[in-house]
């Protein structure tokens, strides 16, 4: 599958199926600090991704000023 | 995973509620914990005009949203803060969400209007340039608010950013801090009302609803605070919640309903006493307010040279 990351963006490809959760763990990305995307679908992290896939995990966290 | 409430398929979890939402009803799910904010702290009354800080990006794009769905009178106020092309995006964002909506929003250019944008004021102050950005930020919500007769400012805190300032504040002890560190700043003399209605919903959380809603928002970080410390906080607490679902929210809710009352004395004694700035007539403790100051600052430094 192909994984769309941000800041910065890049793309990396991953081998399905994978579930949400086995995704985050391979990629070291803790759940709590991004959502995932499936095509245009938010996902819950016990979905599972097959090979084909594009998915977007899009950071949450912003550091602004307070 | 399926809906907590309806058992349709659920599109977000939300681990320290142990449970998982389908799109309509985690809507529902923000929208009352945002009226529970507002009524639980009396936020905002009946007939009150707000002002939402915007930013463009997803919690004060959210908090908008959720304040217009909830039927309160709220217009948007959007600082140019000068920050490239990441000010030319979030700018945008903020018009076409406003004009779409047919929402009135102020703008402030930082630049324009007062000869100074971020990325200069902290290379003159040889600081961290998130500390001008706050209190410009600060200074100027007020500011308009008051200029414009709003009763509230609104930001879009949520509570990831309350739990990583309150775990910058109580790593200090910085008790004055922990006095003003709640969802409601009463309204004073000089200063509006401010509210934080998303402080119970964490960022997760409000991207979620943008992305539901299908309200564009800025996603990429702000250039300028790569690397803070605030994002070093929310590392930190993210991986305690990794752990311990309920971590940041039993720590925010818990300073708020047990802790913050012990504080209240050091943050009021800071507020007495205050003046005017003799420069801009805004409150302040010494006769020119730390705002006017870090302009001079900036002035000085850019100013031309013999």
């Amino acid at each position: 599958m192909k994984v769309v990351l941000r800041n910065p963006r890049r793309e990396v490809e991953m081998p399905g199926p994978l579930t949400v959760s086995a995704l985050l763990e391979r990629l070291d990305v803790n759940p709590e600090s991004v959502l995932v995307i499936q095509g245009d679908t938010l996902v819950t992290r016990d979905a599972r991704l097959s090979d084909t896939d594009v998915i977007e995990i899009r950071p949450v966290t912003s550091g602004g000023a307070t | 995973m399926k809906c907590r409430v309806c058992r349709a398929p659920a599109v977000l979890d939300i681990r320290r509620h142990n449970a998982a939402f389908c799109r309509d009803h985690f809507l529902k799910h923000c929208a009352e914990q945002v009226r529970r904010s507002i009524k639980d702290h009396d936020m905002i009354s009946a007939g009150e005009r707000v002002v939402v800080a915007v930013s463009g990006g997803k919690d004060s794009l959210a908090l908008w949203d959720m304040l217009i769905g909830l039927g309160y009178d709220a217009d948007g106020l959007y600082l140019g803060l000068g920050i490239g092309e990441y000010s030319d995006a979030s700018g945008h964002t903020a018009r076409v969400f406003a004009h779409e909506r047919g929402l009135k929003l102020h703008e402030v250019d930082l630049a324009g209007e007062f000869g100074y944008d971020i990325p200069g004021a902290a290379a003159a102050t040889h600081r961290a340039p998130c500390g001008a950005c706050g209190l410009s930020k600060r200074h100027l919500f007020n500011a308009v608010a008051i200029e414009h007769g709003y009763d509230v400012v609104a930001t879009g805190h949520n509570l990831d950013d309350e739990a990583a300032v309150l775990l910058g504040n109580v790593l200090r002890w910085e008790t004055g801090y922990l006095g003003r560190q709640h969802p409601v700043l009463p309204e004073a003399p000089g200063f509006a009302r401010k509210v934080k209605p998303l402080y119970r919903l964490g960022e997760r959380e409000t991207a979620a609803y943008c992305v539901l809603r299908g309200l564009d928002y800025q996603v990429e970080e702000c250039p300028m605070a790569e690397g803070n410390r605030h994002l070093g906080y929310k590392d930190v607490l993210n991986a305690l919640e990794d752990r311990s679902a309920g971590a940041k929210a039993a720590f925010v809710f818990g300073f708020v309903d047990r802790a913050h009352e012990r504080f209240t004395d050091d943050a009021g004694a800071e507020r007495e006493g205050l003046g005017a700035c003799v420069v801009c007539r805004s409150p302040t403790t010494g006769d020119v307010c730390a705002f006017c100051r870090l302009r001079e600052r900036v002035a000085s430094r850019s100013g031309p040279s013999r």
